[in-house]
């Protein structure tokens, strides 16, 4: 059965004679129905696959054959279905009878009896408003077929961040001398990834401002005096996905000032700027000033390590960290993708100008 | 866990970078050679001729959409031996002919360690 976006808004006329097809065909035309003609039983089964709205079937065509092909289709309906047939019964015909037998033989159906001849606006207005019932039913179809996309997507989106916090948990595990340790780096971690979380859910669009993005992650570092760490740079809207790993690289950089860098003392500052540059995509830096005197680290722990890789699989080109005595720099640069980019050649930095 | 034999280069498409922070960890813990990653089926197309690796691990979703059959694919034409490495295991089971196997997410050590195996095979 096709159930393309355009089935279901049209009348499918069965009349096995032809001045009653060429009746009804003109009829409902002239009120704005679309209207597929079927004569006999093969006719119908290729109709009923195309997906009509629903049936209007003269007396004539109410043969064995005939019922039992509408019959199957009905018992192929999706549970959302419930196909309209509209029956022009002779006058002279055992109306109880018949009704009796249609009503049995077809569950599924919304069966509208008329007897003939039947007064043209009664039928027009009983197919209309059958019509009207049918696009309805499509309704609930598109809304149950978004429900199943949003489930899939939603679990989709749960296993990705369970993956995360379990390589968060592995990596945390791997570097921590202490259980305390852990679990303080584990946390401070995962309310990070929370925090961007929230942010990327509240959003309005599908970006954030990178300015936001930073005054999140480093508003514990904060607290009392604004001016440790200072930022400078242009709107620059985020994709999701880009927001969520400068969200905890700057997690990272602020930990480990923190921890052993400028912001372990009072007088120590942190700069990060950004800047645009039409070819060279997003140049982003990190400097570190008035800490205590830096060395390179003997062993490379969490924080080193994912900012090489999410900076690397994020701009393509891995970030230079250099340890300075005076302080830490890191910078890295390069264009960042949408994640539904035109083969990938789109640039993830739409820029908002005003 | 290391396999005393020659040392697997690993190259990893894939677009979540905790994920690949944690396998590149795991690669080299398991004494191969992490050969490098990129998070779409366009950066790898774009890097491929400097990209040496023995066999090459696969998301489904990557940042430039559901592009990780069609890059499985691309990479077989290459003759570029492909494990899936992906939380959407059905859509893996549906395309299996174009790798060698699938590693569930979240990744274990174990699982990885056992399907990199089938790369020595090629």
């Amino acid at each position: 059965m096709s159930q393309d976006d355009t089935s279901l808004d049209w009348v499918l006329a069965l009349a096995p004679y032809r001045r009653d097809a060429d009746y009804l065909e003109t009829l409902l035309t002239q009120h704005g129905l679309a209207v597929r003609r079927a004569a006999d039983q093969e006719d119908l089964a290729v109709r009923l696959d195309e997906g009509p709205g629903l049936i209007v079937a003269t007396h004539e065509a109410l043969r064995p054959e005939v019922i039992e092909v509408i019959r199957a289709h009905l018992r192929e309906q999706p549970d959302w279905s419930e196909m309209p047939i509209i029956m022009l019964l002779d006058r002279a015909a055992p109306q109880t009878r018949i009704r009796a037998e249609l009503n049995a033989a077809w569950p599924g159906s919304r069966l509208i009896y008329y007897q003939r001849p039947v007064a043209t606006l009664d039928l027009v207005s009983g197919v209309q408003s059958a019509m009207l019932a049918r696009l309805r039913q499509r309704e609930v179809r598109d809304h149950i077929g978004r429900e199943i996309e949003l489930r899939r997507e939603l679990n989709h989106r749960v296993k990705n961040i369970l993956a995360s916090v379990s390589s968060i948990f592995a990596m945390t595990r791997r570097g921590a001398v202490s259980l305390d340790d852990f679990a303080k780096d584990f946390s401070g971690r995962l309310t990070a990834l929370a925090n961007v979380h929230t942010a990327v859910f509240e959003m309005d669009g599908e970006t954030l401002d990178l300015a936001d993005i930073a005054a999140l992650t480093f508003k514990p570092y904060r607290s009392e005096d604004q001016d440790r760490i200072l930022t400078a740079g242009p709107k620059v809207a985020l994709v999701r996905e880009a927001a969520t790993t400068l969200a905890l690289c700057f997690h990272e950089l602020a930990t480990n000032a923190l921890k052993y860098g400028a912001l372990s003392r009072p007088e120590g500052k942190v700069r990060v700027d950004w800047s645009l540059a039409p070819n060279a995509g997003l140049k982003l830096s990190w400097t570190e000033s008035g800490g205590p005197a830096v060395t390179a680290p003997e062993r490379t722990g969490y924080g080193t390590r994912y900012l090489s890789a999410a900076l690397r699989n994020l701009f393509g080109s891995p970030p230079d960290i250099a340890y300075d005595v005076g302080g830490l720099r890191l910078s890295v640069s390069g264009p960042l993708r949408e994640p539904e980019g035109n083969a990938g050649s789109r640039h993830a930095l739409d820029r908002n100008d005003g | 866990m290391t396999d005393n034999l020659q040392p697997l280069r690993i190259f990893y498409l894939e677009d979540n970078p905790l994920i690949v922070f944690h396998v590149e960890a795991m690669i080299e813990d398991l004494g191969h050679v992490f050969a490098g990653t990129a998070d779409s089926f366009a950066d790898l197309k774009r890097i491929f001729d400097a990209i040496e690796a023995d066999g090459t691990l696969v998301d489904i979703d990557l940042a430039d959409g559901r592009t990780g059959i069609a890059a499985a694919e691309w990479l077989g034409g290459k003759g570029m031996p492909v494990l899936f490495v992906t939380g959407q295991e059905g859509i893996a089971a549906e395309h299996s002919k174009l790798a060698l196997g699938l590693v569930r997410k979240p990744v274990s050590a174990r699982d990885l360690a056992a399907k990199l195996r089938l790369f020595r095979r090629e």
